[in-house]
């Protein structure tokens, strides 16, 4: 008897498992988590809105799923697994289109007029890629992101909060004994979030010498210019002042500001309603300040008296689809709603995200109240595309092969990686050039050293 | 030898029908009554025929025949951005499932063979062959066991020994970074992965010595360090001078209550920059100035190294507390009283009846346990994540063990070759450190010792 239950259960929980399976794939889309709900509706008044049009149902199910930035990695792994429409950063796109692609080229042509009239010029060539030596469009440009500063407005005031030296001057002013304050601390010490002096240049022609995958090209770096090994002295006397920037501890930037041991920090809108939190009433936003280069700075061409601009890395995350998905004639459609101009307003409205739409912040009225949108935007006019889409080595290369970590050798003006080298640590010019120099290295080889 | 033998024996000796029967399967079923087995048999027989021979695609990857020739280069179409390359890794798990379905069909088949071998011994008995009913009841009666082995047997197959042999095979592939399909192919490189833990340039032969060298001090310590502590901690909370046992039992068992991954996470914050440790040894003047315990920029990776081992012992003591109060209490009295009646003193009866018979019975955990640290990933990815980095971009940090070292090599860096040389190796590590000292040990040696 018992035996027969046994064998019962057995079957039973085989029929169940298997009954589990099967059925049709929805039309499956993926979305930043924090839009997912926002998405969601907005596809069901599309699917109204078909039906409306077309006089019958839409053939497909749609489920939005919201993702994390690990998107493109997941999909790579498992593209038939994967949704059909994906929300990816664009220095994520190399990945995806690595030797025949996984994702497929926007083909329709009135989307591919939208895309390109539609989205600042700077994205242009980050959402293009090359397979098989041919140049396709693959990305449809639907929120824009860049670093902003948030400050402490209870130390910092708005005169002050435009450079450097002003925010170093308010955690002088507010120190005393036994509470030293500082007056950044970084969010990490990745490329990303230690780029703002690499990134930075010339306040006033908005130029830089500094050249990072140029023209998609591995070989096409520099990092040996004047103005950047000037930029560099100045940061290592930031990063070395007792009340000057810090690098980010194990009770994070959160606690840093909550507690006031810092007064500001360098981070994109993500971060925002966190930093909002812990700063609660004094919570203020700038775009990135500016910075003079002083006679200990001064070198080559730059001279003293030169005032600098923080730069950022101004990024658009973008749609793709699916190569040779099933429902491959409604996906180009459906980036068209997506990419409108519209949708983009009611997306930054609801979930915060900052349009790629290149009128948004004469066009949309929702902006015009919204500081973190607007000194986004500002720093959109000193900030470049991170240039790594083009190939996943790009990337690799640039954040994975301890490149930030050497930048971040000079800031603090410590030889971590090589004290045995006989440079010494990076007090003089040669120091840092030759450190440079190995961090250029590593951008176009992968290693400080390249085999001869 | 015998198992071919016997299949000979079987055809030499069997009558016509099970000769025929291994040409057809269910033949010797079919002919003396035994239909429904018999068409099993011929029913599995002609599946697998089918199988191999139309060879059914999965995401466009057959299985059969044609994924056993796939092996060989495991694909040769690179695609292009309108179609699909081949998919070298579902032409790897296809073949070595193709390899499972022939592996589970021999079987079937030698069962078919034998099951008409039988029925000649029964015939020639001049009994009467079991009727289908009779072989169900069988079934469920005496050879019950097989029809419960029969799934665990099948789902080992699918679930534990395929894959295996699918991650050992890729350790012999080039699937890496470069060569990810879907949209890129990867294809088999013999040793060159093996080859490349000792030609001292790629990143795997840098920091294999020392990641292994940490990974068994790592073990070694944590295993002794909890064990020993451990006895220590049951031996005092046994001592007849100490009151409410079960308290304090209770109170050291929270531990193995809280989920460990909650447990260290707390831990990682009481111990952060601005947590609560700092503050206590900063006011009893055992440190100067706060420091880093476990991340940050500018923790020391000996301290994060001790820093780590410390929270492995207060995770880890509870469990061998637990264990070793439950053999004190069944350490026979009789063996102490004999002890003192000979005059042995408090260290001569723990020395020489209480440690080794802890020993005697706890070897096997301690054995386990060593093999649990050195696959302890929680421990090391939850408090330090690896780190510190190793100057000159290495993905392998200071406190990296081989298996969070692997996980970075596949999760994150997608190089699943190496990633699969470093768990092949891990499990000749684990395997060989096994058989060695289990072998070894008194309680293989001397199994029947201590026993009433």
């Amino acid at each position: 008897m018992n035996k027969k239950i046994l064998m019962l259960a057995f079957s039973a929980t085989a029929i169940v498992t298997l009954a589990g399976c099967g059925g049709p794939k929805p039309l499956l889309i993926w979305v930043g988590t924090e839009s997912e709900a926002f998405y969601k509706t907005v596809m069901e008044e599309y699917v109204a809105a078909y039906e409306v049009e077309n006089g019958e149902k839409f053939p497909h199910a749609i489920r939005v799923v919201g993702t994390d930035a690990t998107a493109a990695a997941k999909f790579v792994q498992d593209p038939e697994a994967g949704a059909d429409i994906l929300q990816i950063p664009h220095d994520n796109l190399g990945k995806l289109i690595a030797g025949s692609s996984v994702i497929g080229p926007i083909t329709d042509e009135t989307l591919l007029e939208a895309i390109y009239e539609n989205s600042p010029e700077s994205f242009h060539e980050v959402i293009k890629g090359s397979v098989g030596g041919t140049e396709y469009t693959f990305g449809v440009p639907i929120i824009a992101q860049s670093l902003v500063l948030y400050y402490n407005k209870k130390f910092v005031n708005e005169t002050q909060v435009q450079t450097w030296e002003g925010l170093l001057e308010a955690a002088r002013n507010a120190s005393s004994v036994g509470d030293v304050k500082q007056a950044m601390m970084l969010v990490g010490e990745d490329g990303y979030n230690n780029s703002f002096l690499l990134l930075g240049m010339d306040a006033t022609t908005k130029e830089s010498s500094l050249r990072l995958y140029e023209n998609k090209d591995i070989t096409d770096n520099y990092a040996l210019g004047d103005d950047t090994v000037a930029r560099m002295k100045w940061g290592q006397r930031f990063f070395t002042d007792p009340n000057g920037a810090v690098r980010p501890t194990s009770s994070g930037w959160q606690v840093a500001l909550k507690d006031e041991f810092v007064l500001s920090t360098i981070s994109g809108a993500w971060h925002g309603k966190a930093i909002q939190t812990a700063l609660g009433s004094n919570y203020g936003v700038a775009r990135l300040p500016q910075f003079t280069i002083t006679e200990a700075d001064a070198y080559g061409t730059v001279t003293a008296g030169t005032v600098m601009q923080s730069g950022t890395f101004a990024d658009t995350k973008m749609l793709v689809m699916k190569k040779n998905s099933p429902k491959a004639e409604f996906l180009q459609d459906i980036l068209l709603h997506l990419s409108s101009p519209e949708i983009q307003e009611a997306s930054f409205v609801d979930a915060d995200n900052l349009p790629a739409y290149k009128n948004a912040a004469v066009e949309f009225e929702s902006m015009a109240t919204n500081d973190l949108a607007k000194k986004q935007i500002e720093m959109f006019e000193f900030g470049r595309p991170q240039p790594f889409g083009a190939s996943a080595v790009f990337n690799f290369y640039y954040y994975s092969k301890g490149a930030p970590a050497l930048l971040m050798e000079i800031l603090i003006n410590q030889d971590v990686s090589s004290p045995a080298d006989g440079i010494g640590d990076f007090s003089t010019n040669a120091a840092i050039l030759a450190q440079l120099q190995k961090i250029q290295n590593i951008w176009i080889t992968g290693n400080a050293t390249p085999p001869a | 030898m015998n198992f071919f033998k016997g299949i000979i024996d079987r055809f030499k000796q069997g009558s016509t029908a099970t000769k025929l029967s291994f040409l057809v399967s269910g033949y010797g079923n079919f002919t003396r009554g035994q239909l429904i087995k018999g068409l099993i048999y011929l029913l599995i027989q002609l599946g697998f025929i089918a199988f191999m021979v139309l060879s059914p695609r999965v995401n466009d990857t057959p299985f059969g025949i044609q994924s056993l020739l796939n092996l060989q280069f495991l694909g040769t179409n690179p695609g292009d951005i309108f179609t699909n390359a081949d998919n070298s890794l579902l032409m790897l798990l296809f073949g070595v499932v193709t390899i499972g379905v022939i592996g589970l069909f021999i079987i079937n088949y030698l069962s078919n063979t034998k099951s008409s071998y039988y029925l000649d011994t029964v015939l020639a008995k001049g009994k009467k062959p079991n009727s289908f009913n009779q072989d169900l009841k069988l079934l469920l009666d005496e050879r019950f066991h097989i029809l419960l082995l029969t799934p665990s047997f099948i789902a080992a197959t699918v679930f534990t020994i395929l894959p295996t042999l699918f991650m050992i095979l890729i350790a012999f592939t080039n699937f890496d970074v470069n060569h990810q399909p879907p949209g890129q192919l990867f294809t088999w490189v013999g040793f060159q992965n093996f080859i490349d833990i000792f030609d001292g340039s790629s990143e795997i032969s840098v920091r294999f010595i020392p990641v292994l060298s940490w990974t068994l001090i790592w073990a070694v310590i944590a295993t002794f360090s909890n064990y020993f502590a451990g006895i220590l901690l049951a031996m005092l909370i046994n001592q007849k001078s100490v009151k409410i046992k079960t308290f304090w039992r209770t109170v050291f068992v929270l531990t193995i209550a809280t989920p460990q991954f909650i447990s260290l996470l707390a831990v990682r914050n009481l111990l952060s920059l601005d947590g609560p440790i700092n503050q206590l040894f900063l006011s009893l003047g055992l440190i100067s100035e706060k420091m880093e315990f476990l991340t940050g920029a500018t923790v020391d990776a000996n301290v994060a190294r001790t820093s780590i081992l410390f929270i492995n012992l207060w995770v880890g003591i509870p469990y061998t507390m637990l264990m070793t109060s439950g053999i004190l209490m069944n350490i026979p009295k009789d063996l102490y009283e004999a002890a003192t009646v000979d005059g042995a003193n408090r260290s001569t009866i723990f020395f020489k009846i209480t440690l080794p018979y802890i020993i005697f019975v706890t070897t096997p955990y301690l054995i386990t346990s060593f093999i649990g640290n050195i696959t302890s990933f929680n421990i090391i990815y939850l408090l330090t994540g690896g780190g510190p980095a190793v100057p000159g971009g290495y993905i392998a940090g200071q406190t990296d063990l081989l298996v969070t070292w692997l996980y970075k090599l596949t999760v994150e860096q997608n190089n699943y070759n190496l990633g699969s040389v470093i768990g092949i190796i891990t499990f000749i590590l684990t395997a060989t450190g096994t058989l060695i000292t289990y072998r070894r040990s008194k309680t293989y040696k001397e199994e029947e010792a201590f026993q009433a």
